[in-house]
């Protein structure tokens, strides 16, 4: 038995030795050392729950209730962690003992914790702005492919919304401290100390990230002319010095969409029609009984129903990663490898819309002398999205859209093999069908290479506290567009003429195109960056100051070109030269560049642990602006006061840590248009002369705005944050006041149209955003096998117009200046017309009948008109977004929850329904008819017929505010005793899911779609299990 | 290694101390020229002149002039609902703020005319190494500026006359103009244009302005200019009256819009269009072929146009083909239009009459055939899945019942809203347009890129015909009205009209109804003549045919769901009121 098993360890690990062939490494042989102790604290004896790591692994023990404990470390080289939260951490080194008592310091061992800043690191307690970290082993155990839908609901004020689950092409919006200008809110992205990077941070390899950083306030001022919207900083793993060890982790799921909207079946949809035909004063189309046929199945050629979602779509779709990573090294040179693959499958039946991904990192640390370290790092990733003709958005709304009284594939007659294709909804589009490669593809290869040389060099010139860091990443990256359209053929049935069987004819006819078409296009870009900063630190007795400057440039250059083809001969070819040599073939190309230089630096004071000040700023200047505008200056300063440092909380033992900080700053944006200091000229669309000669044209692209410059922000935030009753609970708070000015728009009030052109965006605009961020930690741990704990994080951002030129003379109501941003103006619905007696006695619209929506007349004029239309207040994107993590372990099982929810959000409804399509069983249920007069839902209607359906109003508008479990994670984690055996060092095995359950009112769609007919791809439910090996 | 570092050292050193040179911050835009290049070329300057010509539209957009009048219903609506219903106002103009109709567009046509100004500021400092090129240039422009302000002014009244080019720290607000200095303004352009500009076009240089075609615009708003719109009081009270109409003396118009029409014929250029004496088949061509006698300025299209709003004529039979072709239905027109096409002897359609309500398409004007697809028309052949139902290609309307009542089962049209294809783009009315759609063309196809390849004519004699005539029967000249109006309906087979007086006025207002009908001249005819309150307060109707199985068809007309109304104030379209807020010298048109 105990030879079988060892068999099957042996098994797997020559499996892993192979997939870690390319590393050429072979597995270190092992030899075993039991180490115990026991653990106590200067101030409290005996403390059970410490936590007892081996270095640069996952593998630990904890403390029993006496304090003790018990480990196997691989041999003498191994390096023990011993953490208790509120006690300092120490390492010790096993050598030849087996048996290591400890006796751990207090406090202060947090405040170690070093915290990545803009150009720097510093020690997160004396870190005066709003600053917030993830660890990447947070989001590693999130079972998504994607980084940017890991961060939702892990950091207070980082707002995340993902609006699409589609393979590839599922990254999430994401906003800090939600949306501060009328332009460009993205935060800038530095991955690895460098801004702007290609492919930006969705597609990094979580197994990568070391740590991902949010600067949300002023803190930010030194990334100056870019960092208006908040900064995210991502640094990758380096290695560490010690045995080579390899991880290995796989993870295979399966998924399906959040939420499929509720469509009416055959029957309820022909009785809508005949209801329409009624309001139409037309003869009703289908008679009771052929209402009933589309139900019951009697007659599927000629009254079929069809549920079209579940003719589309499978139930589960897979996905997965795989990853392995190599680390370690000697004092000289230290690594970190790692090489990784992701795959996901689209939703669809015979689905050939995928994404997959294979990514490698080499991050090398050399130390050549005891002062000078050179970093040498290198990634890599290949990024294959395949997608069919039809987009999945675009599927998604066909789906929703299509009639229920329509086949998908018509049942098969006698001499069919397979079930031959319905009907199309118009232009070919039959999403069963359509959502195949049977009309083509549409693949998406995007390739992106990254490298990065720093030189460290301390003690520069032999001065204490002097220091240089340069660095040169240079970045390209190379995509590949190939859009191969070929016919497809439909079938329909006259629902008369049977064929010589006596079976229903079925016609089939070409669709889509005629013949064959193809559009390539490839794209190339690169970027140079250089910088490099002098640090110097000096201590004065209890005074400690730091200063920083540096500079940077960099270049960024872009080209893209495309051709196309159509007419050839035969879909076998999908190569341009076989489409033909007509006059329909295009080749276009274009070219873009840009170019930054700028200085920077940084001042930092600190008195004592106890008062901090920081000062940072960056002089920037862009290619962007005119010659004459193009440098500006960007201040921060930030204080900190240590107030748990003071001596008059030494008695206060319950607090532990508290800190009071506040910051402003001035910042930028210039995530705008190039060149608007020039007045250019560009080709315009042609003009045909001579019957046929097509003749290009050229028109005046812009007028000149000399003056343009970057948005101004100027960021002030307030925060305090601490631990108490022994940093069990740590909490954070801060209160933020953002006023942008300066934001480029068209000067709309002041420029008439008679003045010939748009006006160029000015710096002109301005919006204010204000909110809080509140994050809270309580962890509990009641002995060596059980703890729990239990998190809040939230942040909260209003904004506001306050100028942007809107004309004078609005109606009050219709105002847009003093409100939030993403109104809209809507009639106010305020319930449905019983029957012609309510219609007679308010003003409506004409032709206005019972069953119709009553708008209010605002103004009171009598009549409804656009004048009453009322402007909202809620835009599609939340205030309110946070996360309750909450965590249980027990022995070797650990549970991870993440509840996750947002707020604050409304999104208008409106699928086009009646004859061009389908109706939401939400419209349908409990509608306005005859023998329902008093219904508060409006009677059947037409796509766009009716005037409350054109005419936008509050009826179709619904709040979005969701609550859903998110995560979830159950792992255990296998005994040492068994995994030692294997020559392992660390098994884990786990169970992970996201998106389990939505709490809503939407109901209709995922309520983080942003679309109002069902035309996005839905986020995914997934269930996934998968396994952490570390040899 | 320690060599590598101070290698690396020195590298860094050099690319950041170079940095400190910031020259190479000085990037230019690598997609577009600067205005100085553009004026030192005679070919860019060329290539401007020809973006001026992309923002004249034409009569084919997917939402049609004609569907904001008695012409036709647009069932996508796209705003119309709000013009035909005279529910329009400062803040929505519905249907005349879409991109379809860009060409009357205030925000538009003043892009185009800064253009217009920015050419004349520079022209004469082009080297152009050809004099009789500038001159041609000039002449272009000169007409492309009539023909902006022609539209702009018939849809507005009295606006702003623009003659410099804006710039961003210009001083903006201006005044309107009065009625009669823009018409003035605009003559004044037409005499240059054709001072400067060939008779035709030919070579690569046809379709280019000519000087017919400024001798047209002349004719064409000389004529409104001298019509009732502008000379009568139809709005009561109004600040400024001279912002709507004119004034002045009526036979003076008259006789100045005469001499505008009789200036083009008389260039002796063009003649009507009839190359084969079929009345049918002439009429249809007229609107297809790309070259023809008859037509006075044309733009041209092939296949390869795109979808946006300036090129969009190519969708023609998708946007308004039948939805048993696959196609949109688009502009449908209506029971009113259909019912004003005369029997072929010349005398009104009447429902009254058994004989013509039991076969109403038959016996009428040839224009009806070729202008109007109706119940079993002949057409096209169908797309594959129909043509088992269809294997001749005839337009279906009619529902076939088994039985002899409404309650038997039945077989719907292949091209209604019942039918068994593409339900939702079936229209309603019972009828299709037909005019100026190239039947060779299959609509199903169009989507992906089988287009048509038909002109739009802005000008064609027909239209000075008409013009000449109506200015000669409102001089009193009847003889003289009646010898070009019969011109016109003899090249279609009708019978004379022999009329005098307020009859004749009647049948020429029925006759130019009919021949013009599509081409964007119902619209300003109905508001020059004051006849919108007779003519465009009755809600859309079309037809619905029952055939029973006794062999009986029953017509009957039907309200199709388009609620319609008539307000004076409509003749002008309001200035939108953002605009009016922006300049606060505007004065806004009466009744808004």
């Amino acid at each position: 038995m105990r030879n079988a098993r060892n068999y099957l360890f042996l098994w797997g690990r020559s499996l892993l030795t192979l997939l870690l062939f390319c590393f050429s490494i072979g597995l270190v042989s092992a030899q075993q050392i039991t180490v115990t102790g026991n653990v106590t604290s200067a101030t409290e004896g005996t403390i059970p729950g410490v936590n007892i790591v081996l270095q640069g692994t996952t593998t630990g023990v904890i403390t029993d209730l006496e304090g003790s404990y018990s480990i196997v470390v691989p041999g003498p080289d191994a390096v023990l962690v011993y953490s208790f939260i509120g006690l300092v951490t120490q390492t010790v080194i096993v050598g030849n003992q087996t048996t290591i008592d400890l006796v751990l310091e207090s406090d202060v061992s947090e405040l170690d914790e070093v915290v990545v800043l803009g150009y720097g690191t510093q020690k997160k307690a004396t870190v005066t702005g709003s600053v917030s970290a993830v660890k990447g082993e947070a989001l590693k155990s999130i079972p998504a492919n994607n980084v940017s839908n890991t961060l939702v609901g892990q950091v207070a004020g980082l707002m995340v919304v993902n609006r699409s689950g589609e393979p590839g092409a599922d990254d999430s919006q994401i906003r800090i401290r939600g949306i501060n200008t009328l332009n460009n809110s993205q935060a800038l992205i530095v991955i690895d100390g460098i801004a702007n990077r290609d492919g930006g941070l969705s597609r990094l390899n979580p197994n990568d990230i070391e740590s991902i950083t949010i600067l949300k306030d002023a803190s930010a001022a030194i990334y100056g002319a870019q960092s208006a919207n908040g900064v995210i900083m991502i640094t990758t793993k380096r290695g560490k010095a010690g045995a080579p060890e390899i991880g290995f982790s796989l993870n295979m799921g399966m998924n399906q969409p959040t939420r499929l909207p509720d469509m009416l079946n055959g029957p309820d949809y022909a009785q809508m029609l005949n209801e329409l035909d009624e309001y139409r004063d037309r003869d009703e189309r289908y008679t009771q009984d052929q209402v009933n046929k589309f139900g019951d199945g009697s007659d599927p050629f000629r009254y079929p129903e069809t549920d079209w979602y579940a003719e589309t779509l499978k139930d589960w779709s897979p996905q997965g990663n795989a990853n392995l990573t190599l680390s370690g090294g000697s004092e000289a040179v230290k690594y970190f490898i790692s090489a990784g693959g992701t795959y996901e499958d689209g939703y669809f039946k015979n689905s050939s819309v995928g994404y997959s991904q294979q990514n490698f990192r080499s991050n090398i640390d050399a130390q050549i002398t005891k002062n000078i370290k050179l970093r040498f790092d290198l990634s890599g990733r290949h990024e294959d999205r395949k997608y069919t003709q039809m987009r999945g958005g675009t599927t998604f709304r066909f789906l929703q859209g299509m009639k229920p009284i329509e086949p998908a594939f018509w049942p098969k007659r006698s001499t069919d093999t397979e079930r031959l294709p319905g009907p199309d909804f118009e232009g070919g589009s039959n999403p069963a069908v359509t959502s195949t490669d049977i009309t083509g593809y549409n693949y998406d290869n995007n390739y992106i290479f990254q490298s990065n040389v720093g030189l460290d060099i301390t003690e520069l010139f032999t001065v204490e506290g002097l220091s240089f860091v340069g660095n040169i990443a240079i970045d390209e990256s190379f995509r590949e567009f190939k859009n191969w359209k070929k016919p497809w053929i439909l079938y329909t049935w006259d629902k008369e003429t049977m064929n010589e069987n006596n079976e229903p004819d079925l016609v089939g006819s070409v669709k889509g195109i005629a013949a064959p078409e193809l559009t390539q296009e490839s794209r190339r870009s690169k970027s140079f960056t250089g910088n490099m900063r002098l640090n110097y630190t000096k201590n004065f007795g209890e005074h400690i100051v730091s200063v920083m400057a540096g500079i940077e440039r960099q270049t960024q250059t872009g080209y893209y070109f495309s051709a196309y083809r159509n007419g050839f001969v035969s879909d076998q070819l999908e190569q341009l030269d076989f489409g033909a040599n007509n006059t329909s073939k295009t080749n276009n190309g274009s070219l873009w560049e840009s170019a930054r230089l700028n200085y920077f630096g940084r001042v930092n004071y600190n008195y004592s642990n106890k008062y901090l000040a920081e000062f940072v700023f960056r002089y920037d200047g862009s290619q962007i602006f005119d010659p004459k505008y193009r440098w500006g200056f960007f201040p921060g300063v930030s204080l900190g006061w240590v107030v748990s440092e003071e001596n008059f909380m030494s008695d206060v033992s319950w607090v532990n840590r508290l800190k009071l900080r506040g910051s402003y700053g001035t910042m930028g944006n210039d995530k705008i248009d190039p060149y608007q200091y020039l007045g250019t000229f560009e080709f315009g669309g042609n003009y045909i002369f001579n019957e046929d000669v097509d003749t290009k044209s050229l028109r005046p692209s812009s007028v000149a705005n000399v003056g343009v410059s970057w948005e101004v922000a100027k960021n002030a935030n307030i925060g305090i944050e601490g631990g108490l009753f022994d940093n069990k609970l740590s909490f954070e708070f801060d209160v933020f006041r953002n006023v942008r000015t300066d934001i480029l728009y068209p000067a709309n009030a002041a420029i008439p149209l008679t003045a010939g052109f748009s006006p160029p965006d000015q710096n002109i605009g301005e919006v204010k955003n204000q909110g809080f961020d509140l994050s809270l930690n309580y962890i509990h741990t009641i002995n060596k096998d059980l703890y729990w704990s239990v998190g809040f994080n939230g942040g909260w951002a209003k904004n506001e117009i306050v100028f942007w030129d809107e004309p004078a003379g609005k109606l009050p109501w219709q105002v847009s200046t003093g409100k939030p941003m993403g109104g809209q103006l809507l009639y106010n619905a305020l319930d449905v017309f019983i029957d012609q007696a309510a219609v007679d006695a308010y003003p409506h619209w004409p032709g206005a009948r019972p069953g119709d929506i009553r708008f209010e007349d605002v103004d009171g004029d009598g009549e409804i008109t656009v004048d009453d239309r009322v402007r909202t207040d809620k835009s599609n994107f939340p205030t309110f977004v946070g996360g309750i993590p909450i965590a249980f372990g027990f022995k070797n099982f650990e549970l991870n929850i993440l509840m996750q929810g947002a707020a604050g959000a409304e999104q208008y409804v409106q699928v086009p329904s009646g004859e061009f399509g389908n109706y939401l069983q939400d419209f349908a249920d409990g509608r306005w008819t005859s023998e329902n007069p008093n219904s508060n839902k409006p009677r059947a209607f037409n796509r766009t017929d009716e005037y409350w359906i054109s005419g936008r109003n509050t009826h179709f508008m619904r709040s979005t505010d969701y609550l859903r479990m998110k995560n979830v994670k159950l792992s255990y984690t296998l005994p040492q005793s068994l995994v030692s055996k294997a020559n392992m060092k660390y098994v884990q095995v786990f169970f992970s899911a996201m998106n389990v359950l939505t709490w809503d009112t939407y109901k209709v769609f995922d309520p983080e779609n942003s679309s109002q007919n069902g035309g996005s791809y839905p986020q995914r439910r997934l269930f996934n299990l998968g396994v952490n090996i570390t040899l | 290694m320690k060599n590598i570092s101070r290698i690396l050292l020195i590298v860094i050193l050099a690319v950041v101390i170079n940095s400190c040179n910031s020259d190479f911050l000085n990037t230019t835009p690598a997609d577009s020229l600067s205005e100085n290049a553009v004026w030192a070329d005679p070919i860019l300057v060329e290539l401007f002149v020809n973006e001026m010509y992309r923002g004249i539209g034409h009569g084919h957009h997917e939402c049609e002039v004609g569907s904001m009048t008695d012409e036709s219903h647009f069932i996508h609506n796209y705003g119309t609902n709000q013009v035909v219903a005279s529910l329009i106002t400062p803040s929505d103009i519905g249907q005349w703020s879409a991109g379809n109709q860009n060409a009357y567009r205030w925000p538009r046509v003043y892009e185009y005319l800064r253009n217009a100004n920015m050419f004349f500021e520079n022209i004469d400092k082009v080297p152009f190494e050809d004099e009789n090129l500038r001159k041609r240039l000039k002449g272009e422009v000169h007409f492309l500026t009539a023909y902006y302000y022609h539209n702009l002014v018939r849809t507005h009244g009295g606006v702003p006359i623009i003659t410099k080019t804006f710039l961003l720290d210009d001083e903006f607000e201006v005044p309107r103009n009065s009625l009669k200095e823009c018409v003035d303004y605009i003559v004044k352009n037409c005499d240059d244009a054709a001072s400067m500009l060939p008779v035709k076009q030919e070579g690569a240089e046809l379709g280019r302005a000519n000087k017919s075609g400024a001798l047209a615009i002349k004719s064409r708003i000389l004529l409104w200019a001298a019509s009732d719109l502008v000379h009568e009081n139809w709005y009561g009270s109004y600040e400024q009256p001279d912002l709507v109409t004119i004034g002045g003396d009526r036979t003076s118009a008259w006789t100045a819009a005469k001499n505008a029409a009789k200036a083009v014929m008389d260039l002796n250029a063009f003649s009507l269009h009839k190359p084969t004496g079929d009345a049918f088949d002439d009429y249809t061509s007229l609107f297809i072929s790309k070259s023809s006698p008859e037509h006075i300025f044309s733009r041209y299209f092939i296949k390869s146009n795109g979808w946006d709003s300036e090129d969009s004529n190519t969708h023609s039979p998708l946007f308004n083909g039948p939805n048993g072709y696959a196609a949109w239905a688009g502009n449908t027109p209506i029971q009113a239009l259909v019912d004003d096409y005369e029997m072929t002897d010349g005398t009104r359609f009447d429902w009254d009459n058994p004989e013509q309500a039991a076969a109403p398409y038959e016996n009428r004007d040839p224009r009806f055939y070729a202008s109007i697809l109706y119940d079993d028309a002949p057409w096209r052949q169908r797309p594959a899945t129909l043509q088992a139902n269809d294997p001749i290609g005839e337009i279906s309307i009619r529902t076939v019942y088994a039985g002899n009542d409404v309650t038997s089962d039945r077989v719907y049209g292949l091209d209604t809203r019942e039918g068994p294809q593409q339900t939702w783009n079936g229209g309603y009315t019972g009828y299709y347009l037909r005019k100026a759609i190239d039947i060779t063309v299959d609509p199903e196809f169009v989507y992906d890129g089988a287009n048509q390849e038909v002109p739009w004519t802005f000008f064609r004699l027909g239209e000075i015909y008409l013009n000449y005539a109506e200015a000669c029967i409102e001089l009193g000249e009847d003889n003289e009205a009646k010898i070009y109006l019969n011109m016109l309906r003899d090249r279609v087979g009708m019978p004379d009209i022999t009329e005098t007086g307020d009859a004749l006025r009647q049948r020429y207002r029925q006759e130019r109804r009919i021949e013009m009908a599509f081409e964007q001249s119902r619209y300003f005819d109905v508001r020059r003549w004051l006849i919108g309150p007779q003519t465009q307060d009755m809600n859309s109707t079309g037809i619905v045919i029952n055939e029973f199985a006794d062999g009986r068809v029953e017509y009957s007309v039907h309200e199709v769901g388009q609620v319609r109304g008539w307000d004076d104030k409509t003749n002008f379209l309001p200035i939108l009121q953002d605009e009016m807020n922006r300049n606060t010298m505007l004065i806004q048109n009466p009744g808004y």
